[in-house]
């Protein structure tokens, strides 16, 4: 991809400038079967950088939480990841979990990533269609990702036709922007429209695939309770999930009287729970990137699930994941005059 | 050994003989693999209409059991007697976790089965019509599946360990199955259940040799494949560290895996520093420690089950790897994990003289 060369020319050119000192970026593994980020400041290794690779490198935001959760980076230091994993870096700096003083953030018109078993399957084949262009074969919630530019980036890379274009986000974009000639950055609208309407489609079709609890509860049958989504999730950030606790260490009798109940019970038990209650810790965070879909063993569409829940979920709060540092998570925030329309019930109960 | 012969394929026995079971209320409740609705899951069965629902010998293994009935035991032992059905992995697995005070088998009786295997999970989310005609026809006749896990076409320990009753209907023609009575505990379950007293050896002379072949073949696959460090680091390069392996994993019991803990937290300084020596480093890094760490930690226990295999997203051969270093540490300690409960693990018990030619 051209496209690759042209923006690593770029970093390398802002290093030449002593602008930035080193680079997280996704490289190839040696055996050439998947990406990793890799935090380097030398030339070789950046030469050999993929900016935007076919596959989500392994850990995405991830990387950047074991880079800094400790403190900064002492070093001026390029992140340049896909904008959804920037954006649940944004939700991880609101958690604490990163720390961003030092660092840049790059992002770019995204064009998808090809789902890891398709392309551990057959890498060059899968680079291939990626270069191609290929739209059909990326990961469903890719397909359906029409946000990818609203994020908090510092620079944001338009790409069209084979062309890069730099847009500074931020004063700290602005400053190692400075001596480059910008050009008007193209409106990705094609793309977006594309996306757009296929999001609409998908909301539209899911929505009778994931009401009531009986579909809820089918749709998460197949759960053998490996908690890979859990595992992978860019904002899933708890050391020790609370499903893993103790809380839910329980005795034989419990589990006795619950088969009775029910008549028999599932093992392992309590897995709709633990979807339900990790949906209810992340859902405001949720940046629809689908490292949860791609993990999971049995091919149950949670990606899809959870990205139909935080579509409705984050409107009512007018909250979009990633797109400011500055907006305050909404579980952290009061507000007197809330969701109205969900109390009035409870009230009315009350005065009864 | 004493048994009793059934004029009936294994599943219709094992139904009617778990219909017997609550009947006569010598048991509280059954764990088994059941086919519900929606799918096939593990339950603990409290109420006899869902019994015919049982499927214990169906190819699928979305868990390993042994980890399940230690979840139910880990807090108390259970008070009223259960019957739980498990493959003979599992339930070495679960004796595993018995050892490392992970369970408690007091109340429940084991019965478990001369294993075919089971398919990976993948296959399992396709359609695999024929594969199961092909397991049926495979068992009748007393041979091996092409179909079934990597680890279950190596398995020498098919034959289960600690079973109170084994059944046995590989090579039975599928209209005759056999209810080894292995102890008292086997006796008292089956008595009063009708069928035929015979005597039957635990042979399987055919089956012991094509999976003595096949445990040759993916030895030889997989140390081609991974032998040396180059190629180690070769099939984890693409390791996602979602830990999967550990989670399913029957053995690895930790609540919070070390390796997951702080102490195995990077300062953002000594990224810094190994930038500097080495020019380039992969974040997160350490992806290798923590495959080889969990390795020296769960060998010698591994059962070989195979679920991590099966769950890993990115398709590396973990039990594969995990099955020739696991066979070498056992033999090297001559130990059989899941053989017996009171064997104590190698790496709790003290010998003064031991390895003398590694240590000195």
């Amino acid at each position: 991809m051209k496209v690759n060369k042209l923006i690593i020319d770029f970093l390398l050119s802002l290093m030449e400038k002593k602008k930035i000192d080193a680079f997280l970026l996704p490289l190839k593994v040696p055996s050439g079967d998947y990406y990793t980020y890799v935090l380097t400041d030398e030339k070789e290794l950046i030469e050999k950088g993929k900016p935007v690779p076919p596959v989500m490198p392994a850990g995405g935001a991830r990387a950047l939480q074991s880079l800094t959760r400790l403190g900064s980076l002492k070093r001026k230091t390029g992140i340049i990841m896909h904008p959804c994993q920037i954006k649940a870096v944004i939700e991880l700096y609101k958690m604490k979990q990163v720390d961003l003083e030092n660092l840049y953030l790059f992002s770019f018109d995204c064009p998808g990533v090809f789902p890891a078993e398709k392309y551990i399957k057959n890498p060059k084949e899968t680079e291939k269609k990626f270069e191609e262009g290929n739209q059909n074969e990326i990961r469903e919630l890719c397909k359906i990702c029409d946000k990818f530019d609203m994020v908090y980036v510092d620079v944001y890379i338009g790409i069209k036709k084979e062309n890069i274009y730099l847009t500074p986000k931020t004063e700290k974009g602005e400053e190692i922007l400075k001596d480059f000639k910008l050009e008007n950055q193209p409106e990705p609208e094609e793309i977006k429209k594309r996306r757009s309407e296929a999001k609409e489609k998908f909301i539209e079709d899911f929505e009778k695939e994931i009401k009531g609890p009986d579909a809820l509860l089918s749709l998460f049958s197949k759960c053998i309770n490996c908690h890979n989504c859990m595992r992978v999730c860019p904002v899933c950030y708890c050391r020790q999930c609370f499903f893993d606790s103790e809380a839910f260490d329980l005795s034989s009798e419990n589990y006795l009287l619950r088969a009775k109940n029910k008549k028999a019970l599932r093992f392992p038990a309590d897995t709709l729970l633990f979807h339900l209650g990790r949906m209810s810790h992340m859902i405001f965070s949720c940046v629809n990137c689908g490292n949860c879909e791609d993990a999971c063993p049995m091919d149950i569409p949670i990606g899809r699930i959870f990205t139909f829940m935080a579509e409705k979920i984050q409107k009512e709060f007018d909250y979009v994941p990633g797109r400011d540092p500055q907006e305050r998570l909404p579980l952290v925030t009061y507000e007197e005059e809330e969701l109205k329309w969900v109390e009035k019930p409870y009230t009315r109960i009350l005065r009864r | 050994m004493e048994a009793l012969k059934i004029k009936k394929d294994a599943e219709s026995t094992i139904k009617e003989f778990l219909k017997f079971l609550m009947d006569k209320n010598k048991v509280e409740a059954v764990f088994t693999l059941t086919r519900m609705e929606d799918g096939f899951s593990y339950c603990l069965i409290k109420d006899k209409e869902i019994i015919s629902q049982a499927v214990p010998f169906y190819p699928f293994m979305p868990s390993n059991a042994g980890k399940m009935l230690s979840r139910i035991t880990l807090i108390e032992p259970l008070r009223k007697p259960i019957l739980a059905i498990l493959r003979p992995c599992e339930l070495r697995g679960f004796i595993e976790l018995v050892k490392r005070d992970q369970g408690s088998t007091e109340n429940i009786f084991f019965m478990s089965f001369i294993c075919p295997g089971v398919f990976p999970l993948k296959k399992l989310s396709l359609g695999y019509e024929e594969e199961l005609k092909e397991y049926k026809e495979k068992i009748e006749k007393g041979e091996l599946s092409k179909n079934i896990r990597n680890t279950c076409k190596a398995c020498e320990h098919f034959i289960p360990y600690n079973s109170d009753l084994t059944i046995s209907f590989i090579g039975e023609n599928g209209k005759e199955s056999i209810l080894i009575i292995e102890n008292e505990k086997g006796e008292n379950l089956i008595q009063g259940f009708e069928g035929e007293r015979i005597e039957f050896e635990k042979n399987f002379v055919n089956m012991k040799r094509e999976r003595k072949k096949e445990r040759e073949r993916i030895i030889r696959e997989t140390e081609e494949k991974g032998k040396g460090l180059d190629k180690f680091i070769s099939l984890f390069g693409r390791c996602i560290s979602c830990h999967g392996c550990s989670k399913i994993c029957p053995i690895c019991y930790c609540k919070l895996c070390d390796f997951d803990s702080s102490s195995h937290e990077i300062e953002p300084s000594s990224y810094e520093d190994e930038v500097k020596k080495r020019g380039g480093i992969r974040v997160p890094s350490n992806v290798l420690l923590y495959h080889l760490g969990r390795l020296i930690h769960v060998s010698v226990s591994c059962v070989n089950c195979g679920m991590c295999s099966d769950i890993c997203p990115v398709d590396i051969p973990v039990s594969e790897l995990f099955l020739v270093a696991s066979l070498r540490v056992q033999r090297l300690f001559n130990y059989i994990p899941g053989r017996d409960y009171k064997e104590e693990i190698p790496l709790k018990t003290f010998e003064p003289e031991e390895f003398t030619e590694i240590a000195g």
